[in-house]
């Protein structure tokens, strides 16, 4: 009955594919969906790859595993993974399926999964990867995730003990799940901006998990992410078998070094947590053998997906897509403290409502006062805009964080706030946008857009 | 006067600090705020002149190092309810004052056993809601996202230190504090807990005022005062639409 109920779904999956090809739906999760509804126990029985990497953690999810297909496209290999679907058990079904045969095997040789943190203990008894690449844990959404610790309990529980890790050492939260696995560390060694004192709102890594006394920072880049130590017991952070270092932003390279030497790595943006991403991958391929100097080259070829960052110029102006995710405070506080040291007059539209729960409840929005709008109280951001169901909430949030009234415009419509809100030649527009409204991020982008192009006398009847 | 934050350093989950925070600024620097930490004396164990004591939500496992922290001032702690001690505690941390936390094993985390509930905890099964209600006779809105809901033991069979004491707030829309009931959270004298999370004072500019009328600032006015009216207004407008749900997940 079981094979019967397996083959079923592989089929009428199979079948939903090509149906969805032919239509034009691609990237959706509906087979994997299908596959489960037909067969619950699919994921145990499709095929999987010889070799399953999977990338798991707060941030940096699909910035890191679509880097890493990059890597191994550079390499001439194919690789399967859930790029287009989503990171739940049905997004990976669907992965899998893709890379199967009619018979259930798998005929790709390699899976980058990206998991959700919270799918772990559904995915991980029927997937067992070689590799695991925690990013780090922080904050998330508070419905889901809770705090960090919780998801730290829920990634030990689950975590295969035959898998191999790849953490953050800089991150003392995500690091240690999982204590009996054999892992890696990679980190960035000390920056000039490092500080001691946390300067950030959140700050989830204070005492020691082994006797509760204040835990000493040697060095904190942000939030818990540093380097730390005991000053009562032998807890501290761990060394780094991967260390970034001397990170140069004008040729943007990286050097890393491990137990056989240096290479100098191509980073693809120049966010810090994006150069922890590219070290991350890095040790990734190192441990899989690949040799520096291929690796080298082969971290030319990686970029930073659009959808995470990209920018337009238009004459004097530019226009810039951030992700800054929805109801997510370290995210926003991320993109913000990236965007604020960037040069030049800034003007920040704000589209990080949750558009998902505006459907049928109404966001919480408690991460408003966890995030660091005290970083959007800058001089060279001239104006936040505030939109969406939350508009007022965030009108409030940038009034408590110090940001005059005059550099705020508030409006509920996010198009009618695009037309509307002040622009002037030689602006740069920011937009913050979360993963859930790309139609309309899309909307507002073209009205500034063309308001810039306006501007800027650029484009047709100009 | 004198607010003194009980453990920041672990009870800080979903922006609570905030709470004290937004009392300082709206009192314009009538209010010094104590922080405590885990390893030190409370302040209010030798000291009787502190407005507020507060409390807010923590980890799981900050509730048991509150719990340890806590316990040898417990008769301290009952003292000052007896004598009218103004506290304010939010979200899991008002477990932390009852008797015992149950785990899904079956096995019980004691508390301080100051009120007689027992908390059930469910780690794979978070409690999402929205929630709007009433403190006496102004409107309060809220968000509860937990791993626990509290329940009160019955008289005969209470070993705490104090009766089942009133009602915080009455549910409009949502749970009081379990599922059975619309009494949400807990008073008696002034010891208040409650389990609604978040900046709760920022979204209510209502409970605020009382807040700090109750402190002996009647004058003091919260912070943003018109934009944090017009964002409750909004928020109690949404929070009564019947087709706006109301838990989560």
């Amino acid at each position: 009955m079981g094979k019967f109920k397996f083959y079923t779904a592989l089929w009428m999956a199979k079948l939903s594919i090509l149906a969805l090809r032919i239509t034009k739906h691609n990237g959706t999760n509906f087979p994997g969906k299908l596959a489960v509804k037909i067969c619950p126990d699919f994921l145990s029985r499709i095929g999987k790859p010889e070799l399953i990497i999977c990338v798991t953690g707060t941030n940096g999810k699909t910035t890191c595993s679509n880097m890493i297909c990059d890597a191994f496209a550079a390499q001439g290999k194919k690789v399967i993974g859930n790029r287009y679907g989503s990171n739940l058990e049905e997004g990976i079904c669907s992965c899998l399926l893709e890379g199967a045969g009619l018979s259930g095997k798998s005929k790709a040789s390699i899976a980058v999964i990206e998991l959700d943190e919270r799918s772990a203990p559904r995915v991980f008894p029927h997937v067992k990867p070689d590799y695991i690449v925690i990013t780090n844990l922080f904050r998330d959404s508070i419905m889901r995730n809770a705090h960090p610790d919780y998801i730290a309990w829920i990634l030990t529980q689950n975590i295969p003990s035959s898998s191999k890790l790849i953490v953050n050492a800089d991150d003392l939260i995500s690091s240690r799940v999982a204590p009996g696995n054999e892992r890696v560390c990679c980190g960035i060694e000390k920056l000039p901006t490092d500080v001691i004192e946390c300067e950030n709102l959140i700050n989830d890594m204070r005492i020691c998990p082994k006797c509760g006394s204040k835990l000493v920072y040697d060095y904190r880049r942000y939030h818990h992410i540093g380097k730390a130590h005991c000053p009562d017991c032998d807890f501290k952070s761990f060394d780094y078998d991967y260390s970034g270092h001397d990170i140069d932003f004008e040729n943007m390279t990286v050097q890393i070094t491990d137990k056989e030497g240096t290479g100098t790595y191509h980073i693809p943006n120049d966010s810090i947590f994006n150069i922890y991403n590219a070290v991350m991958v890095a040790a990734l391929f190192r441990e899989l053998g690949t040799p520096v100097s291929e690796l080298v080259a082969m971290m030319q070829k990686i970029e930073v997906p659009k959808s995470r960052f990209s920018r337009e110029k238009i004459g004097t102006m530019s226009v810039t897509q951030q992700l800054a995710k929805e109801m997510n405070a370290l995210a926003v506080t991320r993109a913000t403290d990236y965007v604020r040291t960037l040069p030049g007059h800034k003007r920040l539209f704000l589209l990080i409502s949750c558009y998902t729960d505006k459907r049928d409840w109404s966001e919480n929005t408690c991460w408003m006062y966890d995030c660091d709008f005290e970083m959007m109280n800058d001089p060279l951001i001239d104006m936040c805009v505030c939109t969406g169901p939350r508009a007022l909430d965030f009108k409030l949030r940038l009034l408590y964080a110090g940001v005059p009234e005059e550099k705020i415009h508030c409006d509920i419509d996010e198009r009618r706030a695009a037309r509307e809100f002040e622009l002037r030649s030689g602006d740069d527009v920011y937009i913050f946008c979360g993963i859930d409204a790309f139609d309309l991020v899309d909307d507002c982008k073209n009205i500034i857009r063309e308001r810039c192009r306006k501007i800027e006398g650029i484009g047709d009847g100009k | 006067m004198k607010i003194e934050v009980l453990f920041p350093e672990v009870c800080c989950l979903y922006a609570e600090l905030q709470n004290v925070e937004y009392l300082r600024r709206s009192a314009e620097g009538k209010i010094e705020v104590i922080n405590t930490d885990l390893k030190s004396e409370p302040y209010f164990a030798r000291h009787d002149d502190v407005a507020m004591i507060y409390m807010g939500t923590t980890t799981e496992a900050g509730q048991e190092l509150a719990v340890k922290a806590l316990t040898p001032y417990k008769d301290r702690i009952a003292e000052l309810i007896r004598n009218g001690q103004l506290f304010l505690i939010t979200g899991n941390a008002i477990e932390i004052f009852g008797e015992y936390i149950l785990l899904e094993d079956g096995s019980k985390i004691p508390c301080l056993g100051l009120f007689p509930t027992y908390a059930e905890r469910h780690m794979m099964h978070r409690y999402n809601s929205l929630w709007i209600g009433q403190f006496k006779d102004i409107d309060v809105v809220g968000y509860k996202s937990l791993f626990g809901l509290s329940f009160f033991i019955d008289e005969d069979k209470r070993t705490s230190v104090f009766a089942k004491p009133s009602g915080l707030f009455t549910a409009e829309r949502g749970d009081g504090i379990n599922k059975t009931t619309k009494e949400e959270g807990y008073r008696l004298n002034n010891f208040m807990a409650t389990y609604l999370i978040g900046p709760l004072f920022i979204l209510n500019p209502l409970l605020t005022k009382k807040a700090l009328e109750f402190m002996g600032l009647p004058e003091a006015r919260p912070l943003f005062e018109k934009e944090s009216m017009e964002s409750f207004e909004l928020r109690c407008k949404e929070y009564r639409d019947p087709t706006i749900g109301f838990t989560y997940g």
